[in-house]
């Protein structure tokens, strides 16, 4: 497709957004308004979980299954640290987005760099056995049963504009703007981060700065878990967390990253949003059960039809 | 005007990759049972060439006719089905194929059987293979390959990994057969054999466009030489004259001559 | 790693093996009959009869994955696809017959191959996976939502036993012998599919996409044909299964459920024509192998034998230490071994000729 009908594409998507979101608002009001706003709520979980990836694809080329694990576990040790254990919630956060980062770290060391020459289908099968192995993990130490995490801030529900909206919701955003400016500011301005975006291009030149590959793939992970995890931690008031919660969060937190650009941290952002908010919206509308189908629709067809997503370069387009 | 035994025309084609020209307004043709090489310094727009003359890339404008018919928007295994065939700048044998497959495969355009006949081993698909195999064994003979018909390809030695892509793309009966810097990698005595062995080709009927970087295999068996730079033609002629010429000269080395 | 042997092209080696194993396999039951019940605590026939079903889908994803190099994360709608087909068509319509409703399974499997994969198979790589997982994951929505047509989450019951020309297979035994003769028909098929003119274009096209164009193979077409392939013996498989189950619903097509199908392609061995029956049997088994052996060994702590977790982390560990330590499969490395033993054969016979040349 030309470049002129690539940013008619982009146009016509917004639009179409645009258009949906204006129609619900002025159909269904301040209902219309609820689901916007649940949805931005939910959307900035994917758009965490979507960083993630983007993290991990843009600095070494892989797509990480587990992703969505890491934020599970934020939930669970939460949970542990703070529900069961008593921590204040400041140090519990801390712990869990501490534990799990190493436990992140851990995995690449052990698993991911050693396979580094090996074929796409070969790291992607690793990365499924990783997440069927900490979900199995998980249910062994938690359980089955979803479990509950005292909110943040108390649960008085603020009102806006007739839509009501709990104070938890505000941390998420928090966390998602703080996140997303962290990470690229780290990706754009410091010289580890711009060394791994290099690595990913071209390995010789940045390991000729100091950044290996190796070095590159280590950080993305860790940065990777530890964005999941604080994810886990600050959405578990609201969603319960239980075992098996990264299993779907994971593929939608990736058809995020695939729709705002695999690679692009705040096509991570749009890409999660737009997501979140068109799935509440689908569910609000039609039956409740096709809501999860959203996002692999949208997957495919950005795949078909623009598979860099709205944010990302064709460039990043690897195949 | 088309001659009566004009192969390849090439018309005014222009490739653009965003803003850079990588093909200007190239316009040449080649005879039938020609020799015709096609140089020019690095980046000059040649392995371009061959990628729009076989259907990898699209020319942003411009005509290729081949026999009459032209070839914008086919792909490439159609080009190949109507007669002309490229080899690659890096060697592209088949991993995990003997030499004797990897010909095989060379055959593929001009035999027919698909998933339902060779799935159930019709008596028609049995026919293919052995005609198949017979005839890639007859290639192999001709570039003196036979004896290591079973081998890995990729495990041959370089010189006879160049010769088996030569027999691959020999196999599929082309009237014109794209050659990339099939001698990059030879030593004298391999291109010898080389130039021996186009020359045996050309002599049954075979038309040849060849992108090389060896001067004294380009000159030895050109008829024509075509000269690009920057993706535009700045010489065409006999070997003598392209030599000779000074646009030629400041092309290659820089300097006015 | 030297692949240096190849094997002469006209060796029968495939067809002899082929029919050594489908010997072996139709007399596992009666050896199996020699085995107490109650010293395996397994069902060894009832197991084997599902192993077979897995084996059509595997067969034919092999080829996709192995030999012509795509991927797919989905196949478990096709499986899907055939189940429900057939369900619906034998449920609804009284006295359809079933073995109708398996070649409907297969066909619309196929055809549903057909429509998905001419669009996707543009796309390569993880791209590639990802849609697939996506169509997958769609599939089992639909599954799920279509209740008129479905069952629901309910799914539909009381599929009728499968019936050929009146002889009913309504015992695991007699199921036996036709999955499994199917599946060595499947096999036969894939035999000779690799050894022709089409085998060598799906192979050349794993190796070089752009080679393979040039040198005459309908690169694009020919990865549609080979997804409807396998999309068509993995709706087969299905088909199979609903009449073997007799009861199906949309859990039977979870994510999870491509995914132990892909791995059965990879542990067994990515294009090799056994891999994918060693990859099936290897994880059918193994399961099965993991929850009987806390009954073998008496006296073993309650906490071992929990296996629905213990099963699932061993899983896990095992798909990320196979890809480690043996990624080209279980198939390659019994290749290897053999490759070796030949290579070592073949040196000691050159070097008493050389030594034979020496001496005159």
């Amino acid at each position: 497709m030309g470049d002129r009908n690539q940013v008619r594409l982009l146009w016509g998507a917004a639009a179409l957004v645009a258009g949906v979101v204006v129609f619900t608002l002025i159909y269904k009001g301040s209902t219309g308004l609820q689901w916007i706003l649940s949805g931005l709520t939910v959307g900035s979980i994917y758009a965490l979980v979507a960083m993630g990836f983007s993290v991990i694809y843009s600095s070494t080329h892989v797509i990480n299954f587990a992703q969505g694990e890491f934020t599970m576990l934020g939930g669970v040790m939460m949970f542990t640290l703070c529900t069961s254990g008593g921590l204040p919630l400041w140090l519990g956060f801390l712990l869990t987005v501490g534990i799990v980062t190493l436990l992140g770290a851990g995995l690449e060391r052990a698993a991911i760099h050693p396979l580094k020459d090996q074929s796409v289908i070969t790291v992607i099968i690793v990365t499924i056995g990783m997440a069927i192995f900490i979900r199995a993990l998980a249910k062994w130490i938690w359980g089955t049963d979803p479990v509950k995490v005292a909110s943040f801030t108390g649960d008085k529900p603020l009102r806006f504009f007739g839509a009501s909206i709990v104070p938890q919701s505000l941390w998420v955003f928090g966390l998602t703007l703080l996140a997303v400016v962290l990470v690229f500011a780290f990706f754009n301005r410091t010289l580890l981060g711009k060394g791994m975006r290099a690595a990913a291009d071209n390995p010789d030149a940045a390991s000729l700065v100091g950044v290996s590959a190796s070095t590159s793939s280590l950080v993305a992970w860790s940065i990777a878990a530890a964005v999941g995890a604080a994810a886990g931690a600050v959405i578990a008031p609201i969603n319960f967390a239980a075992y098996d919660a990264g299993a779907m969060l994971g593929l939608k937190g990736f058809s995020a990253a695939v729709l705002g650009g695999l690679g692009s941290a705040p096509g991570a952002v749009v890409g999660g949003l737009v997501l979140g908010v068109l799935e509440m919206i689908t569910a609000g509308f039609a039956p409740s059960g096709y809501k999860d189908a959203v996002a692999f629709l949208i997957l495919i067809l950005v795949l078909l039809i623009r598979p860099q997503g709205l944010l990302g370069k064709p460039a990043d387009v690897k195949v | 005007m088309m001659a009566a035994d004009t192969l390849l025309q090439i018309k005014q084609v222009t490739k653009q990759f965003g803003g850079l020209a990588a093909l200007k307004d190239v316009s040449f043709d080649v005879t039938s049972g020609e020799i015709k090489a096609m140089i020019g310094p690095n980046g000059a727009g040649k392995t371009t060439m061959f990628d729009v003359l076989t259907g990898i890339l699209q020319p942003t404008a411009g005509e290729v006719m081949l026999k009459g018919e032209s070839i914008i928007g086919l792909r490439p295994d159609q080009i190949t089905a109507m007669g002309m065939i490229r080899t690659f700048q890096t060697i592209q044998l088949f991993e995990d194929m003997t030499a004797l497959e990897n010909v095989m495969v060379g055959c593929h355009c001009r035999t027919a059987c698909g998933f339902t006949s060779s799935g159930l081993r019709l008596p028609a698909s049995r026919r293919e293979e052995k005609a198949i195999s017979e005839k890639s064994m007859d290639v192999l003979k001709d570039v003196g390959l036979h004896t290591r018909a079973g081998e890995i390809g990729t495990n041959l030695p370089y010189g006879q990994q160049r010769m088996l892509e030569l027999a691959r793309a020999l196999a599929s009966e082309p009237d014109i057969i794209l050659l990339d810097e099939p001698a990059a990698g030879l030593n004298q005595y391999e291109t010898g054999e080389l130039a021996g062995l186009l020359a045996r080709f050309r002599e049954r009927g075979l038309t040849i466009l060849i992108v090389e970087h060896d001067m004294g295999l380009v000159m030895q068996i050109s008829d024509e030489i075509v000269v690009l730079d920057y993706g535009e033609i700045i010489a065409k002629g006999a070997p003598q004259d392209v030599q000779n010429d000074p646009r030629v000269i400041e092309a290659y080395l820089g300097i006015e001559a | 790693m030297d692949k240096q042997l190849a094997r002469p092209l006209d060796d029968g080696r495939d067809y002899r093996t082929l029919g050594i194993v489908t010997a072996f396999i139709l007399l596992i039951p009666v050896w199996a009959r020699f085995i107490p019940g109650d010293v395996l605590h397994i069902d060894i026939v009832n197991v084997m009869v599902l192993a077979g079903i897995y084996a059509c889908v595997v067969v034919g994803l092999n080829l996709l994955v192995g030999y012509a190099g795509q991927i797919s994360l989905g196949h478990a709608a096709f499986f899907g696809i055939g189940a429900y087909t057939t369900a619906i068509l034998c449920t609804r319509i009284h006295g359809f017959p079933t073995w109708l409703g398996v070649m409907a399974g297969a066909a619309l499997s196929g055809a549903i191959g057909w429509l998905v994969g001419k669009p996707v198979l543009r796309l390569k790589g993880h791209y590639l996976a990802m849609a697939t997982l996506g169509l997958g994951e769609i599939a089992f929505i639909l599954f799920q939502q279509l209740k008129g047509l479905t069952g629901g989450t309910v799914g539909i019951l009381d599929i009728p036993p499968l019936s050929i020309f009146g002889l009913k297979f309504d015992t695991d035994l007699k199921l036996y012998f036709v999955v499994w003769i199917i599946v060595m028909a499947l096999m036969l098929l894939s035999i000779n599919l690799m050894r022709s003119r089409v085998g060598r274009g799906l192979r050349a096209l794993h190796s070089s996409e752009v080679a393979a164009d040039a040198m005459g193979v309908n690169t694009s077409t020919y990865k549609v044909q080979v997804f409807v392939l396998s999309a068509a013996f993995a709706g087969l498989g299905g088909a199979l299964f609903a009449h073997f189950q007799k009861y199906i619903n949309p859990e039977s097509f979870v994510l999870a459920v491509s995914i132990m199908f892909i791995t059965m392609v990879v542990v067994g061995g990515m294009g090799n024509i056994w891999g994918g029956l060693i990859g099936v049997l290897l994880l059918t088994f193994l399961p099965q192998v993991i929850q009987a052996m806390p009954q073998w060994i008496p006296g073993l702590p309650s906490a071992l034998q929990n296996f629905s977790n213990y099963e699932l982390v061993l899983y896990g560990l095992l798909l990320i230490l196979f890809m480690m330590f043996l990624p080209k499969g279980v198939a390659d490395g019994l290749g290897r071994a053999t490759d070796f033993t030949e290579v070592r054969a073949r040196r000691l016979g050159d070097r008493r000729r050389a030594k034979k040349l020496e001496g005159r």
